[in-house]
């Protein structure tokens, strides 16, 4: 029974040892200055995760997040910074800030509404498919500032869309707001989750389609709706990257998709689907987070630093298998 | 049936690549150059394909463009391709010292001369040119500033670009070779920063907890400069000196507003423009008339003459 609970926490043990060497080993590691730092670049990856979550419960994998990221930074980064150019018109339209927003997290729900339809209606494989909208993205990215950065993003007050570098630097109450935001969408995950049909059925779907498929459960649907929450949630990082750099350049965001998988994975949650929690998702996104920052404030070297990440995170999975195993036979042994 | 059908197909489309392989593609009216460097999206590249790029066309010749992303298998595709059009010569950014050095050659074997720009490979012979920046020279000029501005004495932090890369490893090189000299300044932090703004970013706001006396960072390239200026400005450390490498024009920007403090200016557009010039001669005259390594300066630039640098080159 102990040992079951040990199990299940096994993702809090990993960070609660962390923290603790890492404070030992660090005066400057449990500071309240650097613990806000420290969550904030957590937020990053925890946003993404949570969207992750969703798709891998539903049984699927999205690849996309990273470029959507990109892409939402430098449509934001463009619309602000020289605006839209209608060209049989002549004219430059600016948007306002929210609207700029408004956009930018459109067009990555877009994408991931995209996938949703590849994956839910032409049944292509979810690996596939993002796989491609993952290079997409990117190009389209790159396509639209031309490979450069759109540097300067704090508007201009004629134009009225000043206020974007808010939504990086802000702070409310003395928390950064991207802190923020990792709690609103993370509380708005948790909820979806549990306490929605929908988020029932996204377990049905990933547990068994089939099964879930025949009960009613209109499977199409909840895959497409996974996705698009996915493609937006990858839109806000990249419109929180690019507001704390004043700067939005097309490569923003490579390599985020893997991040992401492993703060989920971490977090216990099964890539067949069907099993797992978006709580789990944010504390794995904390284990990554807390290794992170707190190896470079020990000074050790970047090359260490990713070979530590993959240890841990084949640790937590092994951990992970350890305990379905333990749970089959303690169901096994309740039955006899 | 099917099958035979499809197997009649395969034959007869295999038939056709063959005869097309054959008699190959006419070559073009006026000769070509292919012009191949790492990913556009880093404006110094950029830069370099685009001078490259108008330079040839000056002088008359078809041009071809692509990256190659510092992938030396897609690069070693990218030398086959040129060699299937026949190119008259190869302009080339390359992915890896030792790694392009089988596609260099195999370029020479097919007759066609290449002229390396921006990084060397360490091979002698087979290239015709290469003409790259003095990453060292630039590298001390960029020290020599950052210690005047320090006042000789203080914490720092260095930000180092991918490791892998070999330019990675020259320019630190020159840092310490001219920084370690002196006892009053003290390396508090260096980490790797992949080139990466957004990394040098997250790097920066973390190290500065562990240590907040820091007075000045030097960065491996601009981008991480950058990224270390808009971390310090979200800290309120506005006056932490940085100084940043590659005189990239969002640099120039930032030096001429008072972010970064200073950079080092590598002639891209020159150099591009010098390798076409060089693939001209060799074309028309056989001959370059330079020797196979050279070596162009870097350039410091600072607020007092920013004015004066253009895109990677003075204006």
């Amino acid at each position: 029974m102990i040992l079951d609970y040990l199990f299940r926490l096994r993702a809090l043990i990993v960070l609660a040892v962390l923290v603790i060497t890492f404070t030992a080993l660090s005066p400057a590691f449990l500071t309240a200055g650097n613990l806000t730092i420290l969550v904030k670049h957590v937020a990053i990856n925890a946003i993404l995760a949570v969207g992750m979550t969703f798709v891998i419960l539903s049984g699927g994998i999205d690849l996309s997040v990273g470029s959507i990221a990109g892409l939402s930074g430098i449509i934001a980064g463009g619309l602000i910074h020289s605006g839209l150019v209608l060209h049989p018109l002549g004219v430059i339209v600016y948007f306002h800030t929210w609207l700029v927003v408004a956009i930018a997290l459109a067009a990555g729900a877009a994408v991931g509404a995209a996938n949703g339809l590849l994956i839910s209606q032409l049944r292509v494989a979810p690996f596939i498919a993002t796989l491609g909208s993952m290079y997409v993205a990117r190009g389209a990215a790159l396509l639209t500032s031309n490979g450069a950065t759109f540097p300067n993003l704090s508007g201009s007050p004629e134009l009225g869309n000043t206020g974007f570098l808010l939504l990086g630097s802000g702070t409310y109450l003395g928390i950064p707001l991207p802190i923020w935001l990792m709690l609103a969408i993370a509380a708005a995950g948790v909820f979806v989750a549990v306490r929605t049909p929908f988020g029932r059925r996204i377990y049905a779907v990933g547990g068994n389609e089939k099964a879930a498929e025949l009960s009613g459960v209109r499977v199409a649907r909840i895959k497409f709706w996974a996705y698009v929450i996915s493609g937006a949630c990858a839109a806000l990082v990249g419109l929180v990257i690019a507001a704390q750099l004043g700067a939005a350049h097309p490569a923003t965001g490579e390599t985020f998709e893997l991040n992401a998988i492993a703060a989920v994975v971490l977090g216990g949650t099964s890539l067949m689907g069907g099993r797992g929690s978006v709580g789990g998702t944010i504390i794995g996104a904390f284990v990554i987070g807390v290794l992170a920052d707190g190896l470079i404030l020990l000074g050790v070297s970047e090359f260490w630093q990713i070979v530590i990440k993959g240890l841990v995170i084949v640790l937590a999975v092994i951990l992970d298998q350890m305990q379905q195993r333990y749970a089959l036979r303690a169901a096994a042994a309740l039955r006899r | 049936m099917k099958l035979r059908i499809s197997a009649a197909l395969t034959a007869a489309l295999f038939a056709l690549m063959l005869s097309a392989c054959g008699s190959g593609p006419q070559p073009p009216a006026k000769k070509l150059i292919a012009v191949i460097t790492p990913s556009n999206d880093n404006p110094f590249f950029k830069a370099e394909a685009e001078t490259a790029t108008t330079r040839a066309r000056e002088l008359g010749y078809e041009v071809t463009v692509n990256s190659h992303d510092d992938d030396a298998h897609k690069q070693d595709q990218l030398i086959d391709v040129a060699i299937a059009n026949r190119a008259a010569a190869i302009i080339l950014d390359n992915a890896g010292a030792d790694a392009s050095v089988a596609a260099v050659s195999k370029a020479k074997a097919a007759g066609i001369p290449s002229f390396l720009i921006d990084r060397e490979i360490n091979s002698n012979g087979i290239a015709v040119s290469q003409i790259v920046s003095n990453n060292y020279q630039g590298a001390t000029l960029a020290a020599q500033e950052f210690l005047r501005l320090m006042g000789e004495k203080g914490d720092y932090v260095e930000l180092v670009g991918r490791e892998s890369d070999t330019n990675a490893g020259i320019r630190t090189r020159g840092f310490h070779d001219v920084l370690d000299k002196y006892d009053g300044l003290k390396l508090v932090s260096r980490q790797s920063a992949n080139w990466s703004q957004s990394e040098a970013f997250q790097k920066v706001e973390t190290i500065i907890q562990g240590n907040r006396n820091i007075k000045g960072i030097i960065a491996g390239n601009d981008t991480m400069a950058l990224g270390a200026v808009a971390a310090l400005k979200n800290a309120g450390l506005e006056s932490v000196i940085v100084v940043g490498f590659d005189g990239s024009p969002d640099a120039i920007a930032s030096i001429k507003s008072g972010g970064i403090k200073a950079t080092v200016l590598q002639p891209a557009a020159t150099i591009a423009r010098l390798a076409v010039d060089q693939a001209h001669k060799f074309l028309t005259t056989g001959s370059t008339g330079a020797p196979e390594k050279q070596s162009i300066d870097c350039e410091l630039v600072t607020p007092a003459n920013a004015g004066q640098f253009g895109l990677f080159g003075r204006k």
